[in-house]
């Protein structure tokens, strides 16, 4: 497969700080290439480099050009803060984009996949902020890019506007469109994207398939038990074999795969302690960020997963855990 | 044909933007009106008494124009540019295939159209409010390619501006800064004979001095017969110098 994308050793700094420090990418035609990572941790600029916006130490080829010498036909560009010309409706500004391309796509079929067809005729400075950002979206699909790069698309979108613009993605990229995009829903990068990479203090630190960057960073399936009788409930757990670890309220079970989940039970039944609910769940991309970037913060849980909190960690790394991995 | 394609497709999306913005549709206009009523009909010439405005009615007609060919172009296209870059348009247009020549050429058309709009309204307002009568000969129509041309210098310059000046507000104290005294020290609303000697060689670098002349000129029955092309010929190399100066200076990046 030919490669859209290929950047080296690219370097940014902006006075002392270091915006991106040697990093090296390289994104397939056709692949969806999604970039995660905290909040300065070089993700827009690095999307700025590869557009040819912001100048950059190393060398970037974008389909065998420089980043400003690529045919601009060919890309489609939403940059994270972008506000188009406020007193433009969305018909009107999806027509000011095309015309600056050769050949547009027509305007209703753009305003549609975005879902404004019925908002079509508002002004942008009317709209809701979930319907400007797809009004932005659907000035970086007008011209049918080869390549689209997304800076945050789902920014202030709603569920359903979230979901019905994943699926214009994916159907884009079922099309043979390579999509480079950074975002902060784990969720999103991980349904949307063929690979993944993590960016942290201006380097790619990992960048892997989501499916081996879970495997690699992500950590084990969980099952939370909620129980008054926590304290209680370990012994059973670990005489059973679980790596049970007690917490307020609730047993924190790691490495169970679900048809373990009836033994686990069953332990608990057998020492006639009761419980509130249980929760199974599997190691996903957000674990995979707050593993690499270190970001676990005590008492926060994740969708799709139940962040260890920091002095869990600890425990677990001292020993507390006892019964070892099954 | 992509070309004017782009260009027309900016230039649209920039005049519906200005047309949508009444505040600044209104003092657009606004401006050199009262600037017409206030001197053209309070304060009136006063051809005998020497001062301010000694001179017939009709002389001051290129200050009157001046006003909104300098001041529109440099606020209008520092300010677009101002807002621009806030917005990240920039960068947005950096990725496509228009160019900073072309976005130059879309607005300095806008801004064309504006300020002929304006300078139709400036002229019948002087006719009306006060005693000016303009000296009407084939050379009339000239006056065209020199509000044309002045607008492509100030436009320019204001997206010299834009560049230098990093926010609106900026672009807009700039602005004031650098009009306000060329408006005046440009030989539109006073003489050369009111200045200073010393002053004289500095009022011919202002690039306004030529505008003024060759409109008066074309428009000032006394002035009439007086050579024109020269100063036609200067505003119009000056105005492909800022024009070339001001697409160079259009940001890209960041």
């Amino acid at each position: 497969m030919d490669e859209a994308v290929v950047a080296t050793d690219v370097a940014k700094r902006y006075g002392d700080t270091v915006a991106l420090d040697g990093v090296d990418l390289t994104v397939a035609e056709g692949e969806v290439f999604g970039l995660i990572g905290p909040n300065g941790a070089g993700k827009t600029t690095l999307i700025r480099a590869l557009t040819g916006t912001t100048p950059v130490d190393g060398e970037i080829r974008v389909f065998g050009s420089g980043p400003t010498t690529v045919d601009a036909d060919r890309i489609g560009l939403l940059p994270q803060s972008f506000s188009p010309p406020a007193r433009l409706t969305a018909r009107e500004l999806v027509d000011y984009y095309g015309g600056l391309y050769d050949s547009a796509r027509e305007t209703d079929a753009v305003l549609a996949d975005v879902g404004l067809a019925e908002t079509a005729d508002s002004w942008y400075e009317t709209l809701s902020g979930g319907q400007q950002r797809r009004v932005c979206v659907a000035t970086a699909l007008v011209n049918d890019p080869d390549l689209l790069f997304l800076d945050e698309p789902t920014t202030g979108i709603d569920p359903v506007g979230r979901r019905a613009l994943w699926e214009l993605l994916e159907s884009l990229a079922d099309g043979g469109t390579t999509v480079v995009l950074t975002s902060h829903s784990m969720a999103e990068v991980q349904r949307l994207s063929d690979r993944v990479g993590l960016l942290q203090d201006g380097q790619l630190v990992a960048v892997g398939t989501p499916t081996d960057l879970i495997a690699d960073h992500g950590g084990r399936s969980r099952l939370v038990i909620g129980t008054a009788a926590s304290e209680s409930a370990v012994d059973p757990l670990r005489e059973a074999g679980f790596a049970a670890t007690a917490a307020a309220d609730e047993v924190v079970v790691d490495g169970v795969s679900p048809v373990e989940i009836g033994e686990a039970v069953s332990a608990l039944a057998a020492a006639d302690i009761g419980y509130d609910s249980l929760t199974w769940t599997e190691p996903s991309l957000e674990d995979v960020y707050l593993q690499l970037t270190g970001e676990r913060f005590e008492g926060v849980s994740t969708p799709g997963a139940t962040a260890l909190t920091e002095g869990a960690s600890e425990e677990a790394d001292e020993g507390a855990v006892a019964g070892g991995d099954r | 044909m992509s070309r004017s394609r782009r260009i027309r497709s900016e230039a649209v999306a920039a005049w519906h933007s200005f047309l949508r913005r009444r505040t600044a549709v209104f003092f657009t206009f606004f401006f050199p009106v009262i600037l017409v009523v206030i001197f053209g009909a309070l304060v009136r010439t006063q051809p005998t008494d020497g001062g301010l405005f000694a001179e017939p009615a009709a002389y001051y007609i290129p200050g009157y124009l001046a006003t909104v060919v300098l001041f529109t172009p440099l606020s209008r296209v520092g300010s677009e540019i101002a807002r621009h870059r806030d917005d990240n348009r920039f960068e947005k247009l950096a990725t496509t295939p228009l160019t900073r020549g072309e976005w130059l050429a879309a607005h300095t058309i806008v801004n064309v159209a504006i300020i002929g709009l304006a300078s139709l309204l400036i002229l019948g307002l002087v006719l009306l409010l006060t005693d000016a009568t303009i000296a009407v000969s084939n050379s009339l129509v000239m006056l065209v390619p020199f509000v044309v041309l002045a607008v492509l210098l100030f436009c320019g310059f204001g997206a010299v501006l834009g560049r230098v000046a990093d926010t609106q507000d900026g672009v807009i104290a700039a602005s004031n800064t650098i009009a306000l005294p060329l408006l005046f020290l440009s030989d539109t609303f006073i003489t050369l004979e009111q200045l200073p000697e010393w002053f004289g060689p500095l009022v011919a670098l202002s690039p306004l001095t030529y505008f003024a002349r060759g409109v008066r000129a074309i428009t000032y029955a006394p002035a009439a017969g007086e050579p024109y092309l020269g100063d036609l010929a200067v505003v119009a190399a000056l105005a492909v110098v800022f024009l070339v100066a001001g697409a160079y200076a259009i940001p890209r990046t960041d």
